[in-house]
């Protein structure tokens, strides 16, 4: 044995070496089985039983009550619309920030991380003093002659989407940028060279590499926004009611535990499967279009 | 009850026995025991009222006896949750609840007898648990938060929500923060209505649906600032505060009744520092730190024994002003007319 082991990787026996990759597993696997699974199970335990045992009530209590229909699509609604508007913006800045040539590159890229480090309440609360029928986007409006009279954006929806996508925006910068640079400017050239357009370029070879990153980067900003908490329960108020600021109340003020946890889990199993069916529609297409 | 009578016929025992040695006496009763090298750990409710906890009572209570107190910000719906979360293996010792938990806490086994508290026996027993498990140590009156230079007469009555001048001015909070609850109960009394009838509650606050709807304490500076408003149910404590803030805003006190908040004290079951607690909920109960509260907050003292400067007294109600709600019955309620106030106002 202790020969074997000594004589190199041939000689190696074969548990070795499929040992290694279990223990370069094995830590990471531990912390989530302890911090993240466990508690997922225990919630799931909890969210299909009552004093009695086993009941599907709590999920009962859901389907056949619009008003928790309302919140689940209410939330789904902010996530779709924060991803469209960050990847909207996002897109330009991170193309433009990955190609330019200028030694303030890297500056800029820095200053779009800057609302990440500052902490969610102090951000919100900035948007209440802006959000506020005497604030300054109530003012702008009026003076800029779209609005008739006072507009209150705080305690709405399109206020908690307008926080959102600002608080997540960086994530999908640095997200993209990060795919835009891996990818090999003589690509572009190369297509150019055969006669496509710079913009047909970009579409073609750019956009269609950056896929991966655009995948990555929506999921990243989706789930991020439907599991927001600080920001729709400051910016939002009691109007805005998502998934996040329920569990919030079934758990915390009403201490109704299980259909808590039901509404997470709700939330949980909804976006897995949104996440999955958006991944393989991705893939898909890719290897369609691979097809020759 | 019954403790507690025992507890002052034993201190008037201890007392007479020691007229023997009367200085000895005066001494163990003016000097709280030694915690020296011991810690306090309490929950709080965060911010500047947190800090001015700390100093009004909590840092006078570590001179006096030595021990290490710290309060931990939460909201009480926050804190209730932490302290069943950690029933059995407390590492909170007390808690400060303002949202009536107190009782749920109770009724749960969370909670556990106050020992040794002498001042217990001066609070009124409407204040207080009749088995001794929390004291109402403070007590927050609510009313009417105004704009004074936006309405020139005071309002005087929860009807005055529905002048048709304040429209588009007003706010109220939401009914998970407990005004908001409060609100809805003193709107079915100001209608004809009761705890036992909360209709004519929600018939009101739905002709008012369409206002501002808030859900913290700490929106009350923008609200009146930035968002225009001029009126809204809230207390005397952030009135204050609001007040210091350069605001020009003020309480009145409703002819319905200033509904009154407790701001109870609890030793948690279990907890490994139970008697520093008690005594820390003593030093509450003391005249000289509830004077303080009242100075620095514009909390009601809840010992009768404390005698107001002068200037405070007009701008703190005593204990004995304020109405009592029928806590048990909201209590109970609060899940039901959630779901309501959710789908009735509040979509």
């Amino acid at each position: 044995m202790t020969q074997a082991a000594q004589s190199g990787v041939n000689g190696r026996p074969l548990w070795r070496s499929a040992l290694v990759p279990v223990l370069l597993f094995a830590p990471c696997v531990l912390v989530y089985a302890i911090f993240f699974i466990w508690p997922q199970a225990s919630l799931l335990g909890l969210s299909a039983s009552d004093k009695a045992g086993l009941t599907l009530d709590h999920y009962g209590r859901f389907a056949g009550d619009s008003y928790y229909w309302d919140i689940l699509g209410r939330t789904l609604g902010l996530g779709l619309a924060v991803t469209v508007i960050t990847l909207l913006l996002g897109l330009p800045t991170a193309y433009v920030l990955a190609r330019s040539q200028s030694r303030w590159a890297g500056f800029l890229l820095l200053l779009t991380t800057f609302p990440l480090l500052v902490s969610a309440v102090v951000r919100s609360f900035g948007w209440m003093v802006l959000f506020f029928k005497d604030g300054l986007v109530s003012k702008a409006l009026q003076s800029l002659g779209l609005a008739s009279g006072p507009v209150q954006t705080m305690y709405t929806m399109p206020g908690v989407i307008i926080a959102l996508a600002q608080v997540l925006l960086p994530l999908m910068v640095l997200t993209l940028h990060g795919v835009f640079k891996s990818i090999d400017r003589d690509l572009e050239y190369a297509a150019m060279s055969l006669g496509a357009r710079p913009s047909v370029a970009l579409w073609l070879v750019t956009l269609r590499l950056a896929r991966g990153g655009i995948v990555a980067g929506s999921l990243l900003v989706f789930s991020l926004a439907i599991s927001a908490f600080a920001t729709p329960s400051l910016v939002g108020g009691a109007r805005a009611n998502v998934m996040a600021t329920a569990i919030y109340e079934q758990t915390v003020e009403l201490l109704d535990w299980p259909f808590g946890a039901t509404l997470a889990t709700i939330l949980l199993v909804t976006v897995l499967g949104l996440s999955l069916a958006y991944g393989a529609l991705i893939e898909g297409r890719e290897k369609m279009e691979a097809r020759p | 009850m019954d403790a507690n009578h025992l507890d002052r016929r034993q201190l008037l025992a201890a007392l007479a026995a020691s007229t023997v040695t009367p200085f000895a006496a005066f001494q163990a009763q003016a000097q709280a025991p030694s915690f020296a090298g011991r810690k306090l750990i309490t929950s709080g409710f965060g911010g500047s009222t947190m800090d001015i906890i700390q100093s009004a009572v909590f840092s006078p209570f570590d001179k006096e006896s030595g021990a290490a107190s710290t309060q931990v910000p939460m909201q009480s719906a926050a804190a209730l949750a932490r302290m069943k979360a950690e029933a059995g293996n407390p590492q909170i010792d007390m808690y400060q609840f303002s949202g009536g938990q107190e009782a749920f806490a109770k009724d749960e086994g969370l909670s556990q007898p106050l020992s040794g508290v002498s001042r217990l026996a001066t609070i009124p027993a409407d204040l207080k648990d009749p088995d001794g498990h929390w004291v109402t140590w403070a007590v927050i009156a609510e009313g009417i938060v105004y704009r004074k230079d936006k309405i020139q007469t005071p309002p005087k009555s929860y009807k005055d929500f529905f002048k048709p001048e304040y429209k588009g001015h007003i706010a109220f909070p939401a009914i998970t923060n407990g005004y908001g609850l409060d609100f809805l109960v003193m709107l079915a009394k100001a209608y004809g209505g009761s705890e036992d009838n909360i209709e004519p509650g929600f018939e009101a606050l739905k002709k008012i649906k369409g206002e501002t709807i808030f859900r913290a304490a700490s929106d009350l500076p923008t609200l009146f600032g930035q968002g225009d408003i001029w009126i809204m149910p809230y207390d005397t404590g952030n009135t204050f505060k609001v007040q210091q803030s350069g605001l020009p805003v003020a309480f009145a006190t409703p002819e319905e009744g200033s509904p009154a908040v407790f701001i109870t004290a609890c030793v948690a079951k279990g907890a490994k520092n139970a008697d520093v607690a008690n005594a820390a909920i003593d030093t509450m109960l003391k005249p000289e730190a509830q004077i303080e509260i009242a100075r620095t907050m514009r909390w009601t003292a809840s010992n009768p024994d404390t005698k107001l400067p002068s200037d405070l007294a007009g701008e703190v109600p005593a204990v004995g002003q304020l109405a009592k709600l029928n806590r048990t019955k909201i209590n109970s309620m609060r899940a039901a007319w959630t779901e309501r106030w959710n789908r009735e106002i509040a979509r």
